[in-house]
């Protein structure tokens, strides 16, 4: 593959996008900020000294990506139909993750400017925080999707697995190691981001009563993000079975909690 | 004479034909009076306007097996003599088939309540998780109280 941006004697060039035919295109970019937890509650309890942090950092990130042209040297200038940028503060890995997706009717495709948005609004997020928090790390930038355009569409694999309970595929799932009397947990769907794993394996004998509620008990006092496993929507199975708090758990059991289901 | 059952269920990442499982189920019966079928597309809206996609995920083994029972559950109910199920996971995008019930049995309104009652449990018993994508982010899908109340239909009432 040969890179646009070079021309015979390599040297750099801006594209001639006159002759490419104009579709929607649209990028999406991701990135975060890693801070201290204290940091992260500031932040969501809006009592940093700066103010609205969120607020703040998206109109940043949103004129940054209408100037991406003046900050990369070769990117033309793009009249873009629309931005978007979205926070996901995640209290269990103490970040905040920020998205951006930036949309036109053009010649030319938006990823530089869904790049910058991500940047520039994690930059500003840095800003905003920097008073109460030196060590703040802001990390994995980088496109998610892109639609429009000759060479089609792109979408990054996801790390996160399309399905539970066996690994993805070519992927051997080894869990935690156990010692007998054990039980292998696992979390599905939404429920395994909320708590922020999706395998534990416990002990028996750390249950104070071998059931479903026994169980909750131990992991809750294990960890308090386990206190959603409480919760009234969440549905449990033993060895792919539903069952509920009083059901009994034995020996190498697996035993899965998830939230209600939405498939079909 | 009590006709033969046959219920076969599929999960898979890979798109599905829009006439899967109808030749499957005839297998050269001539003893199948009707076939009903219902394909689940994916629509670019609904719990926000602008719904680019969703990543479906799963439960591997108790899927399956909740698919089949299902299907058993089905033809207790009503003389089928085929069911097939396949549902996709991974990620789709509006227009994506995304279910397909067939069912198969000797008269229309047995194969017609099969496959709405097929239906209404799986999308409140089989295991599987829908994320949406849309313009505004991804979230989760919410569960809907109205397929909770689709399904109790088939315990509360007569089913004829």
């Amino acid at each position: 593959m040969q890179l646009t941006h070079l021309n015979t004697l390599g040297e750099a060039n801006m594209v001639d996008v006159g002759d490419k035919r104009e579709t929607r295109r649209e990028a999406v970019a991701s990135g975060r900020i890693v801070m201290q937890p204290e940091t992260l509650k500031l932040l969501s309890d809006g009592a940093l000294p700066k103010g609205d942090v969120l607020a703040t950092a998206r109109i940043a990130g949103i004129q940054a990506a209408k100037r991406t042209h003046e900050l990369i040297p070769l990117c033309h200038a793009l009249a873009l139909s629309k931005v978007s940028i979205d926070f996901e503060v995640d209290h269990a890995n103490s970040w905040v993750s920020v998205s951006a997706m930036c949309r036109l009717n053009g010649r030319t495709g938006v990823e530089m400017e869904a790049l910058t948005a991500v940047s520039v609004t994690c930059l500003t997020l840095y800003d905003m925080c920097k008073a109460v928090d030196k060590e703040m790390r802001i990390e994995a930038i980088q496109l998610e999707s892109k639609r429009g355009g000759v060479r089609g569409d792109y979408r990054r694999a996801s790390s996160a697995p399309i399905v539970t309970g066996e690994g993805s595929a070519g992927e051997v799932s080894i869990g935690e190691r156990c010692v007998s009397p054990c039980v292998r947990v696992k979390f599905l769907a939404e429920l395994r981001e909320r708590v922020g794993q999706s395998d534990v394996a416990i002990n028996l004998d750390q249950l104070s009563s071998r059931d479903v509620a026994g169980l909750k008990a131990a992991l809750a006092q294990r960890d308090t993000r386990f206190s959603v496993l409480s919760d009234q929507r969440t549905l449990c199975a033993i060895n792919q079975v539903m069952a509920n708090d009083t059901s009994r758990i034995t020996d190498e059991d697996e035993v899965a909690f998830f939230p209600p289901v939405t498939g079909g | 004479m009590k006709a033969s059952l046959d219920i076969a269920v599929e999960v898979q990442s890979e798109p599905f034909a829009m006439d899967y499982g109808y030749e499957a189920a005839l297998q050269q019966r001539t003893d199948i009076g009707a076939i009903v079928s219902f394909t689940g597309l994916v629509r670019d809206f609904n719990e926000t306007p602008d719904v680019t996609g969703l990543t479906l995920e799963h439960y591997p083994g108790m899927t399956e097996r909740t698919l089949v029972g299902i299907g058993e559950q089905a033809a207790q109910r009503w003389p089928l003599q085929a069911v097939r199920i396949i549902h996709r996971v991974g990620y789709l995008t509006p227009g994506d088939p995304i279910v397909r019930v067939l069912v198969a049995s000797a008269h229309r309104r047995d194969a017609f309540n099969a496959c709405d009652f097929i239906m209404d449990y799986l999308k409140t018993q089989a295991p599987f998780w829908k994320k949406e994508h849309s313009n505004e982010g991804v979230y989760w899908v919410k569960e809907r109280h109205t397929d909770q109340q689709d399904a109790a239909r088939w315990s509360s009432s007569a089913t004829l």
